[in-house]
């Protein structure tokens, strides 16, 4: 280990335990812990020299002790060429992408290349990417694409790994393909045998609960789907008085985390959402039984749930109002951060397993993976648009590399894509109770590893996920249309699901 | 308006070898009219006919090519049930919403409007719900709904007209209300506004007939106020009108056309289908319709309240 | 006719509840942005103010410090950059409604003006032609004018969103410039002209003086209706960003953070109200969009 590394490592442990005599936020913890990469060389600098810093060079470049030094060599030479211009893409505010745009100095210090990160909700990525694509306007040149969209814009990026076959002269030197976990990269980032894109995020469910709760009420930790609606019904109906309920969902009608949590229950009950004929397979026995039980879930679950999506679903855990939640594993940090109401209450494991058993791959449509943790990965691609390729992939192998993996986590709620991370030395020290907590990684890894599930890879997905699968499954539950019965939602969202990819002539 | 002959304005020019052409000397409406009518062809003419246009066409979802096929949406449009759900959403809300901050406006209007000590600043403060953005007005509303953390929800609550089970914003029967709330939080002042410019403008003398023939104050508002507000309050309507009918921000923001469809208005359900499902030829369809539906509203308003601007 | 006390008691009583009433979301808007984010989150204890007031969410939207800065005072990587500074933003919102507010006054008044003195053919016509641009839907037109700008080479700047705003705000303008200049006795600018003046000067330098009061008035509500525009600037931009669209990118994937959207959303309300405080006098008498008088 060389002086820096170790530094490094010395700030981080004195930044938790520092924080951990304050009181501060997720939020603050995030951004502190962004400063774990970004800001530590800075903060080292005016330690050493004795200033504080002002903005603006004081001597020691920040990049120097966070870029090591064989990338930021290359990045220099590779730079050359590019500098001045801009780079743009379009992002959702993920943790990873916030911490990314607090560190884009360091690679714009290094090459010269200048990078605009559009920060906007998700449903507007997803809109501006479209019209982006469909103008071919260029506008930007990077896309961070949901996997639910993968399909839609696979054939408007440019395949990474070709690409850096194909200029040697910008590769990366120990950029390692090969590092990044195989079932994440079979999942998020390839369609057929083309990369659409290198994988950038991967929020993926988990079991979460309180291990508080459950010890107070001599419950095991549930493992399948039964002991977990009978552990939430317990808890409901034990808590009642004290305001806390069994689970919390994120059933925010019309919303696309809606449908994610129902895919999951689909999957979880022996389903799928496709045929392997193309056909709708929701409204089968098993997709039924698990809206089914959805709706039993929402019965053990504030109110809240109906208005919330991934945002007031954390809330609720956060206020402590849930005991046991299946869901993005990202929220973990979150909640051990100092100032939280439950720091060091709530518990990961891997999601629910069975009794029922999984539907076969084969048996599903487009390419869906029927499993018990749902994903929502994304990933960074290289638009065929673009009029900057070339500075554009030098940033996108930057922000992907191994050492931006690693910062980008201990920036702060996000698991890392690449398997070297998972044994990177700082992520490591970084297993406790906390803010920036890293305790959850190894079972975040688990889950990825043998658990991945996948929503189906087809051009309309991005739409139906967003917009008629979530609205009707609102009407149901929100009691709108249906009354209550989940065979004749189910029946209904097939019948517009089926005329759509017919529509399409996709079957 | 009273009449203004163009040719009988000023005295003789000089003579000169040039002379401009009428069109574009200043007695000619030409040149004040251009500029703005440029603008309004090149920025809001043009883009609705390529509006029009587009919508004839079929957007193929997989390769993603327009193709020419007038009847595939126009077909769809009008065989939607989404969209006929989305009409009668819009004129619920468009009506309840227009008699509501109407009568607010003209009633606080005449609450405010008092020369007397504090209610020049009272009015001044009814005018800063207008300065909010309506995109941030429903995030405003969106925490102060919150089931959980709202102090909205969380004090109906406490005082027993709300029970916790049913968040505003994600029950069919409350949502659409809720919305309004906030519209009309935003809205109403501008009512105000011009309710107390239309009160300010009244002639004195017939109250003052009035007081000596010894009406009382509800019959000088009804037999005189009303009457001569009646052509300001149909203007203000049909222009209120015209933007509740097109309401987007504090759709999108707070509900996003949910729970279900109950909120969905047709710019709310123009919006879905642009962001979610990227047919731009469909949502065109759809926004057009909109607008067809405003056109034909707002003369049938216009002919029967005899509206003239 | 003095009324008796109790009723202007009762009246003040009244007005300062309705005027309360609609204080009151900006009241705990303003109230949010300066609590810390645990304070937003009391479930038990929505109404009460027991929290340690901070100013940490303006420093970061409205002074761009970096989040990450303010607590340790380690500053981040050179160049990069604070998702939440709102201080650009603020900077584009202000060109972008002057300047609309501008350009939309100068055309506005000039077509005004012709429906106002001059008589000619289809003008009623065609101030119903102007009035129903009123009526587009923005989300009808996002499209065109999206292609269009791209062909334009106007995406993305501060002049694209300027004539988009202005084609908004042209409608209502024109008729409440009109409605001004119809207040304006005919025989003054008349009596100009017979005095040797053309209708250029006789308007420059005789009727518009006269209507200074609801030029200003006007361009308030352009400047109003320009700041608060959402949907155009949305997709008409990427690193342009207005004030409406900037707020809402502060909703994350983890998290609302309702601190600075209630800081930046709190921030771009004084300007705009500083406007209308000015100009409320000639607004009060403008608005009747020559409906009174006839």
């Amino acid at each position: 280990m060389n002086f820096k590394n170790h530094d490094k490592q010395q700030y981080i442990i004195d930044t938790a335990n520092a924080f951990t005599r304050k009181q501060i936020t997720k939020r603050e913890f995030l951004r502190k812990m962004g400063l774990a990469g970004i800001g530590f060389s800075a903060f080292g600098a005016s330690m050493l020299g004795g200033h504080r810093r002002l903005g603006g060079l004081t001597g020691i470049d920040p990049a120097y002790a966070t870029t090591p030094g064989q990338m930021r060599d290359f990045l220099r030479e590779a730079g050359r060429p590019f500098a001045g211009t801009t780079i743009r893409y379009t992002s959702e505010a993920t943790p990873p992408t916030v911490v990314a745009n607090e560190l884009k100095g360091e690679f714009t210090e290094l090459t010269g290349i200048e990078v605009e990160i559009e920060i906007v909700p998700l449903e507007q990525v997803l809109a501006k990417a479209t019209q982006d694509v469909q103008g071919e306007l260029g506008t930007y040149d990077l896309y961070y694409l949901d996997q639910a969209w993968h399909a839609t814009f696979a054939r408007d990026t440019i395949d990474p790994v070709q690409y850096y076959n194909d200029k040697p002269e910008l590769a990366m030197p120990d950029f390692d393909f090969a590092d990044f976990s195989e079932p994440l990269v079979e999942g998020i980032s390839k369609i057929g045998d083309k990369w659409v894109g290198v994988p950038f995020d991967i929020p993926i469910f988990t079991l979460m609960y309180r291990r508080d709760i459950l010890e107070k009420h001599g419950i095991a930790v549930p493992t399948t789907y039964d002991e977990f609606t009978a552990a939430v019904q317990f808890i409901t109906e034990a808590e009642r008085e004290n305001g806390i309920y069994g689970t919390g969902l994120q059933a925010r009608s019309g919303h696309y985390s809606l449908e994610c949590d129902w895919s999951q229950a689909v999957w979880g009950h022996g389903g799928s959402i496709f045929r392997a004929d193309g056909t709708f397979s929701g409204n089968d026995a098993e997709g039924v039984a698990g809206l089914e039980w959805y709706q039993e879930l929402l019965r053990n679950a504030p109110a809240s749930s109906l208005e919330s999506t991934w945002d007031g679903q954390f809330q609720m855990m956060a206020a402590g109002q849930v005991a046991l939640v299946q869901s993005w594993d990202e929220f973990f940090p979150g909640l051990d951060a100092d100032g939280s109401d439950v720091q060091g209450l709530w518990e990961m494991t891997i999601p629910l397993i069975g009794p029922h058993t999984l539907r076969d791959r084969a048996d599903a449509g487009y390419g869906e993976i029927p499993d018990w943790g749902h994903q929502g990965g994304s990933s960074i691609a290289l638009s065929r648009y673009s009029k900057n390729p070339d500075a554009a992939w030098l940033f996108l192998q930057w922000v992907t590399s191994k050492e931006m993996m690693v910062q980008l986590t201990l920036g702060g709620g996000f698991a890392p894509m690449r398997n070297s991370s998972y044994a990177d030395q700082r992520i490591l020290d970084k297993a406790v109770v906390g803010p920036g907590t890293t305790r959850h990684l190894p079972v975040v890894l688990e889950t990825i590893e043998k658990y991945i599930a996948s929503e189906p890879d087809m051009p309309l997905w991005a739409g139906l996920s967003s917009n008629e699968i979530p609205t009707e499954l609102g009407k149901l539950l929100t009691g709108q249309d249906y009354d209550g019965n989940a065979q004749a939602c189910a029946d209904q969202i097939a019948q517009i699901v089926d005329a759509a990819t017919a529509d399409a002539g996709l079957r | 308006m009273t009449e203004t002959t163009i040719t009988s304005t000023g005295p003789q020019q000089p003579r000169k070898l040039w002379t401009m052409p009428r069109w574009l000397t200043s007695e000619h409406p030409f040149p004040w009219v251009f500029p703005t009518t440029a603008t309004l062809i090149v920025f809001g003419l043009y883009p609705i006919l390529y509006a029009v246009w587009l919508s004839l066409h079929r957007r193929h979802p997989v390769t993603r090519e327009n193709q020419f096929n007038p009847e595939w949406n126009w077909s769809r449009v009008f065989a939607d049930e989404r969209v006929w759900d989305a009409i009668a959403v819009t004129y619920m809300y468009t009506s309840v919403a227009i008699v509501i901050q109407l009568a607010l406006g003209l009633a606080i209007a005449l609450l405010l409007d008092s020369e007397r000590r504090g209610f020049g600043l009272m009015r001044a403060l009814m005018t800063l719900p207008l300065v909010v953005p309506p995109a941030v007005t429903g995030m405003m509303f969106l925490l102060m709904y919150n089931n959980s953390f709202g102090v909205i929800s969380r004090s109906l609550q406490h005082i027993g007209l709300m029970g916790t089970d049913t968040p505003l914003l994600a029950t069919g029967s409350t949502a659409l209300w809720a919305i309004m709330v906030a519209d009309t939080w935003q809205w109403t002042p501008f009512m105000v506004l011009i309710m107390l410019a239309g009160l300010r403008a009244l002639p004195k003398d017939p109250f003052e007939a009035a007081a000596i023939d010894g009406a009382n104050a509800w019959q000088a508002f009804t037999r005189l106020t009303l009457p001569m507000l009646s052509k300001i309050i149909a203007i203000a309507v049909l222009i209120r009108g015209i933007d509740l009918f097109r309401v987007y921000d504090y759709v999108k923001v707070m509900t996003d056309g949910g729970p279900g469809t109950a909120t969905e208005t047709l710019t709310a359900y123009a919006g879905k289908i642009y962001f979610g499902s990227a047919n731009f030829p469909y949502a065109s369809a759809v926004a057009i319709l909109t607008l067809v539906l405003v056109i034909i509203t707002a003369n049938i308003f216009i002919k029967v309240f005899k509206v003239r601007f | 006719m003095r009324a008796p006390w109790y009723l202007v008691t009762l009246r003040y009583i009244a007005a300062i509840f309705v005027t309360a009433v609609f204080m009151f979301p900006v009241f705990w808007w303003g109230l949010t942005s300066i609590k810390p984010t645990r304070a937003i989150f009391n479930r038990e204890q929505v109404v009460v103010f027991d929290f340690e007031p901070t100013l940490e969410n303006y420093r970061v939207t409205v002074l761009g410090e970096s989040p990450s800065l303010i607590e340790s005072g380690a500053s981040m990587g050179t160049g990069g950059e604070n998702s939440f500074d709102g201080r650009e933003t603020i900077f584009d919102s202000i060109v972008i409604a002057v300047g609309s507010t501008v350009l939309t006054i100068i055309l506005a008044v000039g077509a005004a003006y012709a429906l106002s003195r001059l008589t000619f053919r289809g003008s009623q016509l065609y101030l119903n032609w102007i009035l129903s641009h009123r009526f587009l839907p923005p989300i009808a037109i996002i499209v065109p004018i999206v292609f269009m700008f791209r062909d334009l080479g106007l995406r993305d700047t501060h002049l694209g969103l300027i004539l988009v705003h202005t084609l908004i705000n042209l409608p209502i303008a024109v008729l409440l410039l009109k409605s001004f200049l119809d207040d304006v006795p005919k025989d003054v600018d008349q009596a100009a002209m017979i005095d040797g003046a053309t209708r250029w000067q006789s308007f420059r330098l005789v009727v518009l003086p006269m209507i200074k009061g609801g030029i200003a008035a006007t361009a308030v509500l352009c400047f109003v209706f320009s700041w608060t525009e959402f949907i155009l600037s949305l997709f008409l931009t990427s690193e342009i960003r207005t004030l409406p669209v900037k707020i809402t990118t502060f909703v994350t994937s983890t998290g609302s953070e309702w601190g600075y959207i209630s800081a930046l959303g709190t921030s771009a309300m004084l300007p705009a109200f500083i406007f209308i405080l000015l100009v409320q006098r000639h607004l009060v008498r403008g608005l009747t969009m020559g409906a009174i008088k006839d």
